[in-house]
């Protein structure tokens, strides 16, 4: 089923991707083609081994698709050089982790300025006043100076959330973002990115399980072995 | 502000401080290795350049029957002699603290001079005063004698009894090789003072120093042909000319050649301290793989990635460097001091120059960034999605084929898994034998070194089978001398031999070395080389010619089978070459002595050789005293006497001293391998903290888990040991060959006897129950709940 859209942001086109395992080929997409118009907030689902997590590397750039296109802003991101995709993913596109993936030997503020060092998008000295501002809004500022191992798993995922907007990307990627967290601190974090969704016209697109997770999103996108089972509206029981 | 980037490399390098101190450490260790070497050999150039060749020295010195001034003005007259003098070299016997010596005093007709030989006053009185000596430098020690007290100096076939001399003063001749070295007092007296002793007025030898100072020893040689005819037109006979390479110092060859294979030996460890940089980048690399991933999603490109990884090499680099060179500046200069020791050359005062100074930083600082080139590029292009996906080691080692060859059933199964573990990284075990085995290759490279050094000394020794050696100050009749000393009680046999200088006869114009020929009975029974080519002479042999190694080395015209045109004594005369002997470091040809008394002008005897019956040092030296005085009265002067067993000592102990250098290197690159060794099991056990916390949540206990780590530390030294055997036969010829180059050639011993493997071995297992001491202990004190959360 194809998102009838005119100008997405995202645009997938007979997107495959088989995996070798075991001197046979695993196919993990089976030609996709999905459209995810600007300011969506999508959550992807789907049982475990549908293709959700491989769905957000490709869209990140972080594996090639085996066949079809990806285009994301207009760029053709299955054409891209690793050191493009480098360039692009630091600017255009922030990732949050299911495990967070703070480096350990930097602090909360410093992980969130690091992004901001690689592309040079903000002026050496507006980084720092922009990485507490984003923890500011995150509401862990008061963490900035610590390092990850000293936070709770929930101060980590924000950190991972404001580290994702460094550089003002028009898309985040999240895959499993409240995986590792407890209900309060996963509702706290969904409505976090709703609220980045409504206000800064970000496109979210997030893989998760939880129902409660996709009762924030604006359309579900549902997977099942590799292929877009239905695209729609999340039911609000 | 600093870029966070660099903040993540600066804390990166202090969270793994264990790991970053090792390569620190081990780099420092191999940099020190190399920059003292570099430092000592630029400490002595500049000493040889500013000191020896600042003294102006000789090009050359023949040694005439008589040097009169007017031979000496026109001497200097000549075009190409820049500047000329006198001398005579007195040998005598010093006696000091009860203990008598050889000594040679030199007596010159100028003490100051300005264009040739400067000598450097040190203490006391120069030029020497009359009834006085003033000691060359290096002797003072060796004298036994100190300035102000007072040698009992007696001349052979001088005065019956010694001349009281005080010492007052000392002077350093750079020229000289040193005396303690050469186990002569060299000092310095006035004529006068030499007539007192007994020694002939006026001068006998005729120094010179050439123009040009880049003249070619073939142009020393043609002026000293120029020099020669004018004194025997004069009417004077030369005696011998002596041609050292021009602008080098006596010693100076032997020490680069030292100092090269040193060096050699230090880029080695460098290179072996390169593996285990490579080693611990490689761990560092695949411990932040994860990181390098994640940084890539955040638009780290890969150029500013490699930027941040070589930058904490360098900064490794820069460590060890800062820790070294300050270090290596000061055993650069003790070394180099000990090395102007043994050249009887100041080193002291000289500064190590800028560009080793740059040289040594840029070696430091560049080759931990050269180690880490290669894992960084090859961790900065794995793609993220790989890295992200990445779930550790997956290698199962090849436990199973060893198994299968080796183990009998019902081996323990950890010391499978021992076995297997140690295989599982297979390119840092690769890396880590490397260092271990070339240590040890090269520690048992030196023991068979050692070896082969005993058994030449041994060889070179007994082939002098005589206890006691006297060497006439002039040529006498050989019955006589014979005659004279079988009849000293003591004596068992006698020989009579006879030595002359001689030269190849060259066509196209060039004046070859001079070299030693000894003449010898028929049935010499005191003359017995080993041969190593050819044969020894025969009593039926006419002019026959048996050359040492070292000579057919230098000449190679002597080859075996060579007919030859030899000077001697000014007539050309054609010999054969039949045999090669090795005689150690004596450059010298025997030949049949009525082979070489037919040509020669005095058919006599230069020397005597003899066998006691005594066995004791103090009776040996008790019947040469009465031999000498027996000699004396029949009129035959003995200039010098010698027992084989006292050179031998001596030379023992320097051929050792050059072996023991060349060891030392060995001990460096040991000192790497085992801090390879503790680096690879220090990563082993870290990397594999999830599965030690398996292993402990089923049931092992601390002491199976130590015993896991130092078994495989083991199985890692005791492969070293098997590769190091091979090796060692190429470090041996390495070794070998150094050890030809800087004092002589000695027969190859390839393979190590099986004590010094056995001592290897042990060394090893020592070696590495040490290096896997604090891994084994860090692996036993992880908590099994913190392990098994490790990532």
């Amino acid at each position: 089923m194809i998102d009838t859209d005119r100008n997405p942001l995202i645009r997938l086109r007979g997107v495959s991707k088989t995996f070798p395992v075991a001197g046979a080929d695993f196919t993990a997409l089976d030609g996709i083609d999905l459209d995810i118009a600007r300011g969506e907030f999508v959550a992807v689902v789907g049982p475990s081994g549908s293709g959700k997590s491989t769905l957000l590397n490709l869209l990140a750039g972080i594996d090639p698709p085996s066949a079809g296109s990806i285009t994301v802003d207009g760029r053709a991101v299955h054409a891209m050089s690793e050191a493009e995709l480098c360039a692009w993913r630091g600017t255009g596109v922030g990732i949050v982790f299911q495990f967070f993936q703070l480096l350990p030997t930097l602090t909360a503020l410093e992980n969130v300025m690091l992004p901001m060092d690689f592309c040079a998008r903000w002026p050496a000295r507006e980084r720092e006043p922009r990485a507490l501002q984003l923890l500011q809004r995150l509401g862990v500022a008061d963490q900035a100076h610590k390092f990850p191992a000293a936070l709770s798993g929930g101060q980590q995922q924000r950190v991972a959330v404001a580290r994702a907007l460094a550089n003002a990307p028009a898309l985040v990627l999240a895959d499993e973002p409240t995986g590792n967290l407890d209900s309060h601190n996963a509702q706290a974090l969904l409505a976090t990115l709703a609220a980045l969704v409504h206000s800064e016209h970000i496109t979210v697109v997030m893989v998760t399980h939880e129902r409660a997770a996709m009762q924030q999103a604006t359309r579900c996108v549902s997977l099942a072995d590799g292929r877009v089972a239905s695209t729609g509206q999340p039911r609000h029981d | 502000m600093i870029d966070v980037r660099w903040r993540k490399v600066r804390r990166d390098l202090t969270q793994h401080r264990g790991r970053s101190l090792l390569l620190v450490l081990a780099m420092a260790v191999a940099l020190l290795g190399a920059a003292t070497i570099l430092n000592t050999w630029t400490l002595v150039k500049r000493a040889t350049e500013q000191g020896y060749r600042a003294s102006l020295p000789v090009s050359a010195t023949l040694t005439l029957t008589r040097v009169d001034a007017e031979l000496l003005q026109q001497v200097r007259a000549l075009p190409e002699v820049a500047s000329a003098r006198a001398r005579r070299s007195v040998a005598a016997n010093v006696q000091a603290g009860g203990r008598g010596r050889k000594a040679v005093i030199f007596v010159l007709d100028d003490f100051m001079p300005q264009g040739l030989a400067r000598l450097m006053p040190h203490s006391g009185a120069w030029p020497p005063p009359e009834g006085a000596l003033v000691i060359e430098k290096s002797s003072l020690e060796f004298s036994g004698a100190a300035l102000g007290e007072t040698l009992a100096v007696a001349l052979p076939g001088g005065q019956a009894t010694a001349l009281p001399l005080v010492l007052r003063g000392v002077v350093r001749d750079v020229s000289l090789a040193p005396g303690w070295m050469e186990n002569v007092v060299y000092a310095f007296a006035t004529s006068a003072t030499a007539q007192a002793l007994g020694a002939p007025a006026g001068f006998d030898e005729l120094q010179f120093r050439l123009r040009d100072a880049h003249a070619s020893r073939a142009e020393v040689r043609r002026v000293t042909e120029l020099v020669a005819a004018l004194a025997q037109h004069h009417g004077q006979q030369v005696l011998r000319t002596d041609v050292p390479v021009p602008g080098e110092h006596v010693h100076a060859a032997q020490m680069n050649s030292l100092l090269l294979t040193q060096g050699a030996f230090a880029l080695l460890a460098l290179l072996v301290c390169g593996f285990l940089g490579v080693n611990l980048f490689n761990a560092l690399l695949a411990g932040q793989a994860r990181e390098i991933g994640v940084m890539k999603t955040l638009g780290a490109r890969r150029r500013q990635l490699t930027g941040m990884y070589l930058s904490q090499a360098l900064c490794l680099g820069a460590a060890a460097s800062l820790l070294a060179l300050p270090l290596a500046a000061w055993t650069g200069h003790a070394y180099a001091d000990f090395k102007g020791e043994l050249l009887n050359l100041p080193v002291q005062g000289y500064a190590i120059p800028w560009w080793a100074w740059l040289l040594q930083l840029a070696v430091g600082c560049g080759m931990p960034v050269l180690a880490a080139a290669l894992p960084v590029a090859r961790a900065c292009r794995q793609s993220v999605g790989a890295v992200l996906r990445d779930i550790g080691i997956v290698a199962p080692g090849r436990a199973l084929v060893l198994r299968r060859l080796w183990l009998p059933a019902g081996w323990a199964r950890p010391m499978l898994l021992s076995l297997a573990n140690a295989f599982r990284r297979r390119q840092r075990l690769l890396f880590t034998l490397l260092a271990l085995a070339t240590a040890g290759a090269v520690q048992l490279g030196a023991a068979n070194l050692r070896g082969a050094v005993t058994a030449s000394v041994d060889m070179i020794f007994n082939a002098q089978a005589y206890d006691v050696s006297l060497r006439l100050a002039q040529a006498g009749d050989a019955a006589t001398l014979l005659r004279t000393a079988a009849a000293v009680p003591g004596v068992m046999a006698a020989e009579a031999w006879y030595g002359q200088r001689a030269r190849l006869s060259a066509t196209d114009g060039a004046v070859d070395e001079p070299f030693s020929v000894v003449g010898l009975p028929p049935t010499s029974t005191m003359a017995q080389p080993t041969v190593t080519a050819g044969r020894w002479l025969r009593a039926d042999d006419g002019r026959a010619l048996v050359v040492s190694r070292l000579l057919l080395r230098q000449q190679p015209a002597l080859a075996l089978g060579a007919e030859v045109d030899l000077v001697i004594d000014q007539r050309p005369s054609r010999w054969r070459v039949v045999g090669v002997v090795e005689t150690g470091t004596q450059p010298l040809a025997y030949v049949p002595t009525a082979a070489l008394q037919a040509r020669a002008a005095q058919p006599e005897a230069t020397s005597v050789m003899v066998t006691l019956t005594a066995t004791s040092p103090a009776l040996q030296i008790d019947t040469l005293q009465r031999l000498r005085a027996a000699l004396q009265d029949a009129g035959l002067t003995v200039a010098t006497s010698q027992r084989p067993a006292e050179s031998r000592r001596v030379v023992e102990d320097h051929l050792q001293m050059v072996v023991d250098f060349l060891g030392a290197m060995a001990w460096l690159m040991l000192t790497i391998g085992a801090m390879a060794l503790a680096s690879t099991m220090g990563m082993a056990v870290l990397e594999r903290t999830r599965e030690i916390g398996v292993l402990r949540a089923i049931g092992a206990s601390r002491r199976d888990i130590a015993a896991l780590v130092q078994v495989e530390g083991l199985v890692i030294v005791v492969l070293a040991w098997m590769v190091s055997l091979p090796l060692s036969v190429l470090t041996s010829v390495v070794l070998g060959h150094a050890f030809g180059r800087v004092m002589f050639a000695v027969p190859l011993v390839l393979w190590p006897d099986a004590a010094a493997a056995l001592r290897w071995l042990a060394l090893a297992l020592l070696i590495s129950l040490l290096a896997c001491a604090w891994p084994a202990r860090r692996a036993t004190r992880v908590p099994v709940v913190q392990a098994l959360k490790f990532s």
